[in-house]
């Protein structure tokens, strides 16, 4: 953990409010502030004990903190050494180590994913049995998206009228698994507008969960061999449609020291700088649109799919009240803490139902899951749909 | 000169008839003309365990219960300087026995006011203003005495001359004395000097003027209250709750013309005009006079609660919760105790004025042991204006 | 001692309410002013009134001191706690108890934010007019304690101006409320502002108020600060009493710029951020002899709408943390002066930064001459801090020689108390000290704060004679 980088932080609170862990909690070590005073106690000399190596899990890495941050604290960077000081220092409980070891040593492989994927409708049946034996699990069964079928996707999607870009396409590890249709309306948008998508099949993982796990080889291993992918594929921007994977991506030159040979570009904020050509056809839909922390925060990406969706005819866009605040997926955290996660679900399901929309938007399909399950928790339903979803349907003049 | 005078080096007087405080009439009048004078008094009438009354203009000396004893009437009408006056920083220091009309004067000349109306202005004085802590009609925009005051010197029942505040609106260093003193009838000890934050003289005044009917004054109080027009001060005057209310919004400052406008429409009656109701902000009738404070939606149930008594004038703010009534005929002490009764279900009563020994004057206070404990450190004997306030303080 | 209360506030509190953990403890060591720090003997995070008041009860009983704290963000060190002592936390007690328009009003527990009350009631027209620059995190109950201000407050007050009525715990550990509306002291007044030495407020009903028709923010933008300053005298002088005014310097708007990006104006010396607000004939009328006062400014930004007003605050709402981005520590200074006398203090303060080569970059409330000279040193560099300390007191000297304040609105905690007999004489300071006396005889309620060296209750001015039976049976302390 970088002393300097500490000591920026001025102590003045500012991120408190936008923690979610605060936000349940209201303890200060687990807020931004008190978990940068624990790495400082730690840089000056106090051991990682359990109780601190817990305060640093409890965080979800959403980096609304780091929005919220008046001093520039890169409270990313921090909590991604400590990370790695705690995984290199700490020695976990055995079942917790299980935990961790079942969900890195499946997330991050496409292919480890797809095997498990015929066992999902056992996996939702069996969540009360599992959760007497690891809340953890439990969790992990009962977010068990189901299935859509599979759309393989063609090495490139040529651009439909005037070619205006040529862009390369992150397909994701969730995201091709669990969620295809997401990556089929992404390259249709695309191509809609004029560009010619490549999507190289032997893509794999970005490495973003293990940078957010502080699993930091597997997470520059992984993140070398996207780069030298994409670089092989000749494109200078590759566009991302999953909010954590764009977030990781940009920082490639952290984690890599060297900056890849392409820039990396949400969905929405690539659509924006190009502007529009396709015609939108009309979608008379209230739509409630959530902010996913690895977007708004990591990105700075929040105004982009607010133009987006306003753009299309008839659509009704509201705000979701405290929209700064994580609703508890974080990639894996729902995983690993499932109690917290849950709490914050709730919460989050509460503020998207004052909305009263009929259709939940986030850029981020763990994001969704986790507020649909909180919503329907809560008694209530929302439908749900990845912003690229949505234009592919006004695109195409079809209903969502 | 008394033996008291001549022991602290100070202007006393043998007391006469006029000078006693709620019938208690007290042995001497001292004149003291600085505040090292205030303190000598003090000191001297401590080591003669002398009960003390600070009073004055005299307006409001009977309000208040009588002091349980009152040898030395200190007498502030010689106090009666204003030392400071920055125009500049909308600032004046001004010693306890300058008249609010004097004041008034004062700060007029430079285009200045001190957003407190009082009754009696020409003979009430600033720290007679301050130790009865009335609010006026402008209190809905300015607060009350408490609000506009930044600073104060007061001298304590031995003798000891304290300051707080400053003359800076903005401070938070210190206990605020000021707020404590403010309203507290004399009981812990004298007010000497003031010092308020000023505003600028308002370029125009309007009032939008009506007659209304009793169940029409609550909700045409509630949108006035709500108005974006910024009205200063919202009064009605029910000089007999067998007829009609007259209700008065005053708009104060830039295109106070059309704000007024505004507000008469709000009320869906009426006139406009740049002429004050005669009775804004007056008392007339002291001899019976009561306080109640509520939350401004009780304001038809305090209606009710007059109406139901007959013999009562209503006279105070449409949306601040706070109206004084003054008695209109002779009433009995049994007629008032069961008038305080009704009004009690509405609101917080206090009597402020009544020649009944027997009445609750202010009835429960959930903070009255602290009060009594900060009596009791400021004043260990008991000697400033003692029996005078709530519970007997 | 200690062992005892700490084996009482457990069978008390729920597990996870009470913090013995040491590395736990340490991030409770400061509140928003990181230079003075202690570890608190323990922490408690109670949920109710009712636990806060058991858990002074139980203070009270073992002799043992406590200190409340909201959200942490005071500049005073006001919730620095007590090694030997009682933290008692209220962020858990942040709910909104009750809403009521018709009274304007709004019930709230003393963790609720500041913001959060206007959160609650802005689309229905209404707000809380306080708002001290850390409105989204402050909570209330540590406004009450510090009455806070704000930017707006030149037109609207303080937080004393607001609050109706307070829930309070006695440093006996008993529950009183404290109401405008009741007769008797104005112990409400009070304890606002007491900085926690009075009690702890429990639940606080504040006023709310109506949202002005019209609002219109504008930047001024000047060469220099003495340009500035005559414009801000001359708002005054032509009687408009804007919502606020606030003035910036070079050095303060450079460091809002690297921190926000709020795009003022390049070059300039000074900006000033006026706000009109009312009723739209009013503000229309008032911003027409505005743009004349300021005929000297070399831009006029009028902010179109709602976001670039939120663009124009967002550069002096940030400042003060701001300043981290160019310069590695500061000293946050808070002072008062009367307006009039701003000019002269400004050039003092410019002389006192050249003659001891301390960088100060100026933000301050210039309405109600409130300044908030931001000290820049190197902790890196020997005697940096120390030189930084001289200036940063030689300010208050000067506020103190023009008839100010020590503090506007950060209070005067654990870093200011020794500055208070510069401002109060002995007599005065013992006089606030019956107060204190009478709320908090054993001096159990946040001591060490606001007075530099507070006697015991009871004990006669004067010469000191021998050992006070409290002092020497443990259960208080002389300093």
């Amino acid at each position: 953990m970088d002393p300097e980088l500490i000591n920026d932080c001025v102590h003045c609170g500012f991120c408190l409010p936008t923690c979610p862990t605060y936000v349940l909690w209201g303890e200060e070590m687990d807020s931004p502030r008190g978990r940068i005073h624990l790495m400082k106690q730690h840089v000056e000399g106090t051991p990682i004990t359990p109780e601190m190596a817990g305060h640093f899990d409890a965080c979800l890495g959403c980096m609304a903190c780091v929005t919220a941050c008046p001093s520039g604290v890169q409270y990313d960077r921090l909590i991604e050494q400590t990370r790695v000081e705690v995984e290199r220092e700490h020695v976990r409980e055995p079942a917790e180590r299980a935990v961790r070891g079942v969900v890195f040593g499946l997330f991050p492989y496409p292919r480890r994913l797809r095997l498990l994927r015929p066992t999902m409708w056992l996996a939702e049946r069996m969540a009360p049995f599992l959760d007497r034996v690891s809340p953890s699990l439990g969790a992990m069964a009962r977010l068990a998206p189901r299935v859509e079928r599979r759309q393989r996707l063609p090495r490139v999607v040529r651009a439909r009228g005037e070619r205006r870009a040529v862009v390369g396409m992150l397909t994701g590890c969730v995201q091709r698994e669990f969620f295809p249709q997401v990556n089929a309306a992404t390259a249709r948008v695309l191509a809609l507008e004029g560009c010619d998508v490549v999507i190289p099949p032997e893509q794999g993982c970005c490495g973003a969960l293990s940078v957010h796990s502080g699993r930091g080889e597997q997470a520059r291993r992984l993140a070398l061999r996207t780069v030298r992918v994409f670089e092989r594929a000749g494109v200078d921007t590759v566009v991302v449609n999953s909010a954590g994977c764009g977030s990781s991506m940009k920082e490639y030159g952290e984690l890599l020291g060297h900056e890849p040979g392409f820039r990396v570009m949400d969905m929405s904020e690539f659509l924006a700088e190009l502007g529009p050509v396709a015609k939108r056809h009309p979608l008379p839909l209230t739509v409630a649109y959530h902010d996913a922390c690895h977007l708004a925060h990591a990105q700075g990406v929040r105004a982009q799919p607010r133009e987006l969706l306003s753009a299309i005819p008839e659509l009704e866009l509201r705000e979701i009240p405290e929209s700064a605040v994580c609703c508890g997926s974080a990639g894996t955290y729902n995983l690993l803490q499932p109690g917290a996660a849950r709490d914050l679900g709730d919460r989050k399901a509460r503020a998207v139902g004052t909305t009263g929309a009929e259709l939940l938007v986030s850029a981020n399909p763990g994001c969704t899951m986790q507020i649909a399950a909180a919503m329907r928790r809560g008694g209530g339903q929302i439908r749900v749909a990845h912003t690229a979803e949505v234009l592919d349907a006004s695109l195409r003049g079809v209903s969502l | 000169m008394s033996s008291l005078g001549s022991a602290c080096g100070v202007t006393v007087r043998d007391a006469g008839e006029d000078d006693a405080v709620g019938g208690v009439p007290p042995r001497w009048v001292a004149l003291p003309e600085t505040v090292e004078e205030i303190a000598a008094v003090l000191r001297a009438c401590a080591e003669r365990d002398l009960a003390v009354v600070p009073a004055g203009g005299g307006t409001k000396l009977h309000w208040g219960l009588p002091p349980e004893r009152c040898d030395v009437l200190l007498d502030l009408c010689c106090m009666n300087e204003v030392p400071e006056h920055a125009a500049g920083d909308l600032v004046v220091r001004a010693q306890a026995g300058v008249t609010m009309g004097t004041l008034a004067a004062t700060l007029a000349a430079k285009g200045q006011e001190l957003a407190l109306d009082v009754p009696f202005a020409d003979d009430s004085t600033v720290g007679g203003t301050l130790a009865a802590g009335l609010p006026g009609p402008r209190s809905f925009r300015y607060g009350t005495a408490r609000d506009l005051l930044i600073g104060i010197t007061v001298v304590l029942a031995d003798g000891t001359v304290a300051h707080s505040g400053g003359k800076v609106v903005k401070n938070v260093a210190g206990y605020d004395l000021g707020k404590l003193f403010t309203g507290s009838y004399g009981t812990l000890g004298v007010i000497a000097e003031a010092t308020f934050r000023l505003h600028p003289l308002p370029a125009e005044r309007r009032w939008a003027v009506a007659e209304l009917r009793r169940a029409d004054v609550a909700p045409v109080a509630a949108r006035l209250a709500a108005a974006q027009a910024e009205p200063s001060a919202v009064e009605v005057d029910w000089p007999d709750p067998a007829g009609p209310l007259r209700l008065a919004a005053l708009v104060e400052g830039t295109a106070a013309g059309p704000r007024a406008e505004a507000l008469r429409e709000l009320i869906g009656a009426g006139s406009v005009t740049g002429e004050r109701p005669s009775w804004w902000g007056l008392i007339e009738r002291d001899d019976v006079l009561v306080e109640v404070r509520f939350p401004p939606s009780a304001l038809e149930a305090v209606l009710d609660a007059v109406a139901a008594t007959g013999g009562l004038a209503l006279r105070g703010s449409a949306v601040s919760g706070r109206v004084l009534l003054e008695a209109r005929r002779e009433l009995a002490e049994d007629e008032l105790t069961a008038a305080l009764t009704r009004l009690r279900a509405a609101g917080r009563v206090n009597v402020l004025a009544a020649p009944h020994a027997g009445l609750d004057r202010w009835g429960q206070v959930s903070a009255l042991p602290l009060m009594r404990r900060v009596k009791e450190r400021f004043d260990p004997g008991r000697r400033m204006s003692p029996g005078r306030f709530v519970g007997g303080i | 001692m200690m062992n005892k209360l700490v084996a009482a506030l457990r069978a008390l509190l729920p597990d996870d309410s009470v913090i013995t953990d040491p590395v736990r403890l340490r991030t409770y060591e400061c509140d928003g002013l990181t230079y003075h720090r202690a570890t608190p003997g323990v922490v408690v995070l109670p949920g109710t009134a009712e636990q806060v008041a058991q858990v002074v009860r139980l203070c009270a009983e073992h002799g043992v001191p406590f200190v409340a704290r909201g959200s942490g963000t005071g500049l005073s060190g006001g919730a620095l706690p007590r090694e030997d002592g009682v933290l008692i936390v209220t962020s858990r007690m942040r709910a909104i108890l009750e809403i009521d328009l018709a009274d304007r009003r709004a019930v709230v527990e003393p963790g609720v934010t500041n913001l959060a009350i206007t959160e609650a009631v802005r689309e229905r027209g209404y707000y809380y007019a306080p708002d001290p620059s850390s409105q989204q995190v402050c909570s209330i109950g540590g406004n009450v304690a510090e009455n806070s201000g704000g930017a707006h407050c030149l037109k609207y007050g303080f937080t004393v101006n607001h609050v109706e009525a307070c829930e309070i715990v006695t440093p006996d550990g008993d529950l009183v409320t404290l109401d405008r509306m009741d007769p008797g002291y104005d112990l409400l007044g009070a304890f606002i502002g007491s900085e926690g030495t009075l009690g702890i407020a429990t639940k606080i009903t504040v006023r709310l108020s109506r949202a002005p028709e019209a609002v219109t923010t504008v930047l001024a933008a000047f060469e220099s600060i003495e340009q500035g300053g005559l414009a801000v005298s001359a708002i005054i002088g032509a009687g408009i009493v804007p919502a606020a005014i606030e003035m910036m310097d070079a050095l303060a708007i450079e460091a809002a710029e690297a921190a926000v990006a709020c795009s003022y104006p390049e070059g300039a010396g000074a900006v000033l951020i006026v706000e009109l607000d009312g009723p739209a004939a009013a503000v229309e009328r008032q911003f027409d002899r505005l743009r004349e006062i300021c005929a000297d400014a070399f831009e006029l930004r009028v902010a179109a709408g709602e976001a670039e007003r939120a663009a124009i605050w967002k550069g002096r709402k940030s400042a003060f943390a701001a300043v981290g981005r160019i310069s590695p520590s500061y000293i946050v200074q808070d002072g008062v002066v009367p307006r009039t006398s701003l000019p002269a203090v400004l050039a003092a303060i410019d002389r006192l930064s050249a003659e001891h080569d301390i960088r100060v970059a100026n933000v301050f409330h210039a309405g109600d001459g409130n300044l908030h000279p931001l000290v820049l040193f190197d902790d890196g560099e020997p005697g940096a801090g120390e030189r930084a300390e001289v200036v940063s007191g030689a300010i208050l000297d000067l506020c103190v020689e023009h008839g100010g304040s020590i503090t506007g609105e950060h209070g005067v905690g654990v870093d200011k108390s020794r500055y208070m007999p510069k401002m109060f004489s002995a007599d005065d300071l013992d006089t606030m000290q019956l107060v204190r006396c009478a709320f908090d005889p054993r001096g159990l309620a946040n001591p060490g704060k606001v007075f530099p060296t507070p006697r015991l209750c009871g004990e006669v001015p004067g010469v000191r004679k021998g050992v006070h039976p409290l002092v020497e049976s443990g259960e208080a302390e002389q300093f």
